[in-house]
């Protein structure tokens, strides 16, 4: 009897063995030859510091919604880059510009207190600056809340606002100041596609118009920004098509007036108010050029 | 007896009246007679004419005939064989053996032997293919007339004469005049009677004719108007006493059973009987029978006292003398769903080694034909509900199973309760002609009829309480009581007229009651069982055997191991396989389930499209879920009442002394084809409908292995307790914890901290869950080798190591440090707790040997200054120095890998349609909500502190497990790999071989009855405590009346 249990146990442990030595040697490749390389340092001819500073000064999607909105721009759906489109941003370079996309998308429908589809936008962001490794600083959970109710735009815009700020901060620290440019310019570029799309009122449009043309300045620096980069192709591409755009921008002119600071108090305070301006000069055809050029180049982020 | 037959026999008797001088007036008188036995009166005149028929042909021609009376004419002679062959093909061999006999009749019935009639009874019996050596038997045993003649061995004589006989048999049966002489035709075990005396002697109430012939069929009974009768069985067994078979001793000496409840089962039993005896245990309801019954068949230990079988203790060397025993409960013990036939083949397939398959055909036939089932062979058996067979037919059969084994000793549960008075005697018969053959047969019975009491060769009284009051000759038992009682006739044992006893007087006088002046009995007895004890061990005198014991022959030749695995295997596959509606069910209800899960939860998440997209499905990990609970339901549903049902079986079985693993392993055998079988449909249909690609295997595995573990456990269930409900009762007890547990329902990090909630490692209940293992191999397989996943598996790993370190890491180490030098710079009295600082000598320790030091040669060296007291302002520099220089490394590293991996995928979607297949390529086989659960998105906190120690929350697919000491194979759940003895396995195939390690520990509990023996000690634990408790009570009691004299 017990030999028949010390055979039978003899078997099945040996199919056990079997088992384990199957297993043994499917020992999954580690990819640490990874870690043996130096580190690679991006030819860079900017400090990240510098890099910070220029796009901190590209304006963020909130001040053209804002605009837009009190322009009585009525809401379409239809320009947004739809929500889908997450399905084709598989790599970083993509990803980043499309962060941008949809952050502007969903200041301007949170603007509209566009709530419900709010929320697939506010998924995309949250996805993709996973995917991006950022998700850290993109408080999905408050936001998601707070999209419940169209009365707390303001508190959304804040933590949207705050949370690409963060990113940005955070990326340059973490020297991935390439990935925070192609957020900026995506941001920027889906701001200037809506605005160049929208219909309203002659009389609204001329401020729509100005706005426009102000970009002029913001578009040099991002060229500047881009060209930091151009070793990439893909960079290279972007530098380039931004430069066709360059053309069209310089049809633009823009006049500064200078005139004396004035003093002021203001509850109390002596504040000096910068009474100079400058004057944008463009026109329907100006604006038409720019906004063919700026759709093909949204188009080719966003596809 | 058929038309046919009849017809013939007309024209072979007229054949043989009609030869020499013709038809006699005796021989009209036999035929006439013969036929008024067979026919009622109105066929009786036409057989009779047709009779005269064909006689008549014979005096048309009678002229002819005188001219040579000497010879038969050939034309009779053609005739003959015409009408043997004839009958040659519709009789059989028994049949025509009676016809010869009767052709024998006829002729003697006037004595005429001439030699032409002698000539036709030669030519039938050629053409019947009758030895000569029977023939001539036949001959001797009719025709001749004197003792001295019938001295062949073919013939038993029965008469008052004292040893008159050499080769002949022969009964003494006193009171006799004349002969009784029986003769056996041996090719076709039929015994024939006649006698020679006009007395009144009646063969099974019918009076006997000397001048005829009668077969004794099975169950005959000789009876002169008084005294012993012979039974069938006593004639057989003169015949068959030859055979070889050995003697056996059973004694019972002094046998006292207690139960482990504490009550009196049996008060010093004493039993010693032979081969060739049958007994009867008789006695009230409780009265002991029962289990004297079953400390004698060996499956009691006896409290006291001993059993010897030809003076080998029958519990001591039980394995000498286990196979000799025969059991038959009370119960069926057939499996229901073979046939009548199987039932039998199966038995003696288990008991006979080395027969030929032809052999054991043969084997079975012969029983089968004994018992009087072979017309039914091919039926089934059915349950009792859904009957086939009648009751006496399985009673019949039940035996016949203990007879293909022959054993020597044979115990009897209530062989007759539930039967018909006829299926009752039938049975009993049975059994009394079983002792003929040698064989020792004891019979518990409740109330036998007088027929069946009388049968018994002895018969043993128990009365209440265990106390053995009678044993002896059953007709000497009625006198004994009655004596006993006064009552008048108490001389008689059997009723004067009819002779019989009846039993029920006995058990009158057992327990007749004190009547009150009322005459209404009272609840008291007026011989109480302790005095009818005295009054039998004073009256009746202990029997005793002597002489030589044969040695014990070895137990029957059992097939080995692999051959009774086959047998079992076979055994259960066709009666599973002739169950159609448990087939049919079982193969249909996997798929079943498998579409209805999958295509419930086969959903598209865009309403504006109609294109289901893997990726997006949310179902998928409840889906594997789903598979677990699935697979341990069928598991254990297929397996739970497996040996439930085969307990009656095992219990007979037990005394085969076969193999428990065989029968064992057949088992998990059959259910694990089945439950594979199941896991295939369920997978194939499931998988594919909800577009799992790529992994049919993997979940079939998995599901296979876990509805393996189930099987077992079901078994282990289904052994160790007594009722199908409790089954059933457990079966959500057994299910719930594990859907619970499985990781899946409620996560390891939110459930209660008393069982390991929110730890590292999976908790410890969570981790004897099979189902759980389960369920984290498929979702870790599922996540890591999906086809979209695989190629980046390793680095996205390293990746996220990196990420980790870098981004909650070591700036949670740095805050620490910091937070030293905020309180410091505070004049905090105690800057840094004793807490904080082990935490940092915990975790730069880990650091230290981490595989990442391979690439970077930063080291904090003063580890040992890491405790209260040594830790200064100079140290904490150095040490965010060394955390700064850490972080930039891993900043660095991870940004290389994330560019490696972009750049990766960045090739891989070059073209427009690489990235249209890459984009296919994700939506079948990766899945969103999977990944977030195996990433563990919602967690809320990256890192957690636990015991000085920061443990990692986020990504457990990526991490391995932290713990690498030698023997721990425990980690977090859902790790990629596990680690054990060194190495780290695959967790796929690591929580496989745990799956398998549970079923084989299942397995051995299984065998060694781990489970019923827990249950039964637990059952018997608590009447025994009871017990103790009361006994201390009572101790108290009296201490406290002694002392306070209350």
């Amino acid at each position: 009897m017990t030999q028949r249990i010390v055979s039978s146990m003899l078997i099945i442990s040996g199919f056990l063995a079997l088992f384990f030595a199957a297993c043994v040697p499917e020992k999954r490749e580690e990819a640490t030859d990874l870690l043996a390389d130096t580190l690679i340092s991006e030819d860079i001819k900017m400090t990240d510091e510098v890099v910070g500073q220029m796009i901190s000064s590209v304006p963020n999607p909130v001040e053209m919604s804002v605009l837009l909105q009190k322009s009585d721009v009525i809401y379409s759906q239809e320009l947004l880059n739809p929500v889908s489109g997450i399905n084709n941003y598989n790599t970083n370079f993509k990803r980043a510009l499309n962060l941008g996309v949809y952050g502007t998308d969903l200041v301007y429908m949170n603007i509209y207190d566009r709530t419900v589809t709010t929320l697939s936008y506010l998924r995309n962001v949250k996805d993709l600056a996973d995917d991006l490794r950022i998700g850290q600083f993109f408080d999905y959970e408050t936001l998601n809340k707070l999209s419940e109710s169209s009365r707390n735009v303001d508190s959304v815009l804040y933590i949207t606002n705050r949370g690409f700020d963060s990113m940005t901060r955070y990326l340059i620290d973490q020297s991935r100041s390439s990935i925070s440019v192609l957020i900026a310019y995506g941001t920027w570029i889906e701001s200037l596609y809506i605005a160049t799309k929208v219909e309203t009122y002659p009389t609204n449009k001329e401020r729509i118009h100005q706005r426009i043309g102000e970009q002029k300045i913001v578009l040099d620096n991002i060229l500047l920004l881009l060209s930091n980069y151009r070793n990439d192709p893909n960079f290279e591409e972007l530098f380039l098509d931004l430069m066709d755009l360059k053309k069209e921008f310089d049809n633009v002119s823009i006049t500064y007036i200078y005139k004396e600071p004035a003093m002021k108090e203001v509850d109390g305070n002596i504040v000096v108010v910068d009474n100079s301006r400058s004057e944008v000069n463009i026109d329907e055809e100006i604006v038409a050029g720019i906004g063919k050029q700026v759709e093909y180049i949204r188009n080719k982020i966003i596809e | 007896m058929s038309e046919e037959i009849l017809k013939a026999l007309m024209q072979l008797f007229a054949i043989i009246a009609k030869q020499d001088v013709g038809l006699s007036t005796n021989e009209r008188v036999y035929v006439e007679n013969f036929l008024r036995q067979q026919l009622n009166e109105s066929s009786v005149k036409e057989y009779l004419a047709l009779f005269d028929d064909y006689v008549g042909d014979k005096k048309a021609s009678e002229n002819e005939q005188e001219k040579k009376p000497k010879l038969t004419s050939v034309k009779d002679s053609v005739k003959t064989l015409g009408i043997a062959k004839k009958i040659n093909k519709t009789l059989t061999q028994k049949q025509k053996i009676v016809v010869l006999v009767r052709l024998f009749e006829l002729v003697n019935s006037d004595k005429k032997f001439t030699p032409q009639r002698m000539a036709i009874i030669d030519t039938a019996a050629e053409v019947f293919n009758i030895s000569k050596e029977e023939y001539k038997a036949i001959e001797t045993f009719v025709v001749e007339e004197n003792i001295e003649n019938w001295d062949i061995p073919e013939i038993l004589l029965i008469n008052s004469k004292k040893n008159p006989t050499k080769k002949a048999k022969h009964i003494f049966f006193p009171q006799l005049e004349g002969n009784i002489i029986v003769l056996r035709i041996q090719s076709v075990d039929l015994y024939f009677l006649r006698y020679t005396s006009t007395r009144e002697l009646l063969l099974n109430g019918l009076p006997i004719n000397n001048r005829k012939i009668y077969l004794i069929a099975r169950g005959s009974v000789i009876k002169q108007p008084k005294g012993k009768p012979i039974f069938y069985t006593d004639v057989a067994s003169k015949f068959l006493s030859d055979d070889t078979s050995i003697n056996v001793h059973f004694k019972i000496d002094k046998v006292h059973y207690r139960f482990p409840s504490g009550h009196i089962g049996l008060r010093e039993v004493s039993i010693e009987e032979q081969s060739g005896k049958m007994l009867g245990i008789m006695g009230a309801s409780g009265s002991g029978k029962t289990t004297l019954l079953n400390v004698m068949s060996g499956m009691a230990k006896p409290t006291r006292g001993y059993i010897y079988i030809n003076a080998n203790d029958l519990h001591e060397e039980s394995d000498l003398v286990k196979g000799i025993i025969g059991y038959i409960p009370q119960d069926d013990l057939l499996i229901e769903e073979l046939t009548v036939y199987e039932n039998l083949y199966y038995s003696t397939k288990l008991v006979y080694k080395s027969l030929s398959e032809e052999e054991i055909e043969n084997k079975v036939n012969k029983v089968l034909f004994n018992l009087g089932l072979s017309h039914i062979k091919n039926l089934k058996v059915g349950d009792p509900l859904n009957k086939e067979i009648s009751g006496g037919q399985r009673k019949r059969l039940n035996i016949g199973l203990e007879l293909i084994r022959e054993p020597a000793v044979l115990f009897v549960d209530e062989p007759t309760s539930g039967l018909s008075s006829r299926d009752s005697e039938n049975v009993m018969e049975l059994l009394r002609e079983l002792t003929v053959r040698g064989k020792l047969i004891f019979v518990v019975i409740h109330q036998p009829s007088s027929e069946i009491y009388k049968m018994f060769d002895n018969v043993t009284i128990l009365d209440d309480g265990g106390f053995q009051i009678y044993y002896g000759n059953p007709v000497e038992a009625a006198i004994y009581f009655k004596e006993i009682d006064n009552q008048i006739d108490s001389h008689i044992g059997e009723c004067p007229s009819c002779g019989n006893v009846n039993p029920e007087t006995i058990f009158s006088i057992i327990e007749s009651r004190i009547v009150d002046e009322y005459g209404q009995p009272t609840a008291n007895r007026k011989v109480s069982p302790a005095e009818w004890y005295e009054h039998f061990k004073n009256k009746i005198p202990v029997k005793k055997i002597t002489g030589a014991f044969d040695k014990l022959p070895e137990s029957f030749k059992k097939p080995n191991w692999l051959n009774q695995y086959k047998i079992f295997f076979s055994r259960d596959f066709f009666s599973k396989i002739s169950n159609k509606q448990y087939l049919l069910l079982n193969l249909l209800e996997a798929p079943l389930l498998g579409f209805l899960l999958a295509f419930v939860i086969r959903y598209v998440e865009d309403p504006t499209s109609d294109v289901y997209i893997f990726r997006n499905n949310d179902n998928v990990m409840p889906y594997i879920f789903m598979c677990t609970i699935v697979a341990l339901f069928l598991g254990l549903i297929v397996s739970a009442e497996e040996i439930f049902k085969d307990r009656k079986i095992l219990k007979r079985e037990s005394f085969l002394n076969l193999s428990r693993s065989s029968y064992l392993c057949a088992k998990t055998g059959i259910l694990f084809i089945l439950s594979a079988i199941q896991a295939f449909l369920f997978i194939i249909v499931g998988n594919y409908i909800l577009g799992i690609k790529g992994m049919y295997f993997e979940y079939w595995l998995v599901f296979f292995s876990l509805a393996a573990f189930a099987n077992v456990l079901g078994l282990n269930i289904s052994s160790a307790f007594n009722s199908a409900i409790t089954i059933y009762i457990l079966i959500p007890f057994l299910i719930i914890p594990q859907m619970v547990l499985t990781g899946a329902m409620f996560s390891f990090d939110k459930i209660n901290r008393a069982i390991g909630g929110g730890q590292e490692k999976v908790p410890i209940i969570a981790e004897i869950m099979p189902s759980r293992w389960a369920f984290e191999g498929l979702v870790v397989n599922q996540y890591i080798n999906n086809k979209y996943n695989r190629d980046f598996y390793s680095r996205r790993k390293l990746e996220s190591a990196l990420y980790y370190k870098n981004v909650y890491y070591i700036p949670e180490l740095k805050r620490y440090v910091e937070d030293y030098k905020f309180r410091l710079s505070q004049g905090y009295e105690e800057p840094i707790c004793a807490d904080n600082l082990e935490l940092l000598r915990n975790e730069i320790t880990k650091e230290h040997e981490s595989i990442f030091t391979q690439y970077h040669d930063y080291k904090f060296n003063q580890i040992n200054k890491l405790v209260p007291g040594k830790f200064n302002p100079s140290l904490a520099d150095s040490l965010t120095s060394y955390l700064e220089k850490l972080n930039d490394f891993y900043r660095a590293r991870f940004n290389t890998v994330n560019n490696a991996i972009d750049e990766e995928i960045a090739k891989r979607i070059r073209t427009p349609e690489k990235h249209k297949e890459y984009r296919q390529l994700m939506n079948d086989y990766h899945n969103e909500y999977l990944t977030s659960f195996v990433k563990n998105v919602m967690v809320e906190l990256p890192l957690v502190r636990l015991n000085n120690h920061l443990v990692q929350k986020t990504d457990p697919i990526y991490l391995d497990p932290q713990d690498q000491r030698l023997f721990n194979f425990r980690s977090h759940f859902l790790a990629p790999r596990k680690h054990f003895l060194g190495n780290l396995y695959d967790t796929f195939y690591f929580n496989l071989i745990i799956l398998w390690i549970f079923t084989l520990l299942l397995y051995f509990a299984l065998y060694y009855h781990i489970f019923s023996k827990t249950i039964f000690f637990a059952e018997n634990a608590i009447p025994i405590i009871k017990q103790k408790i009361n006994k201390f009570r009572n101790k108290i009691r009296d201490f406290l009346i002694e002392q306070t004299g209350i």
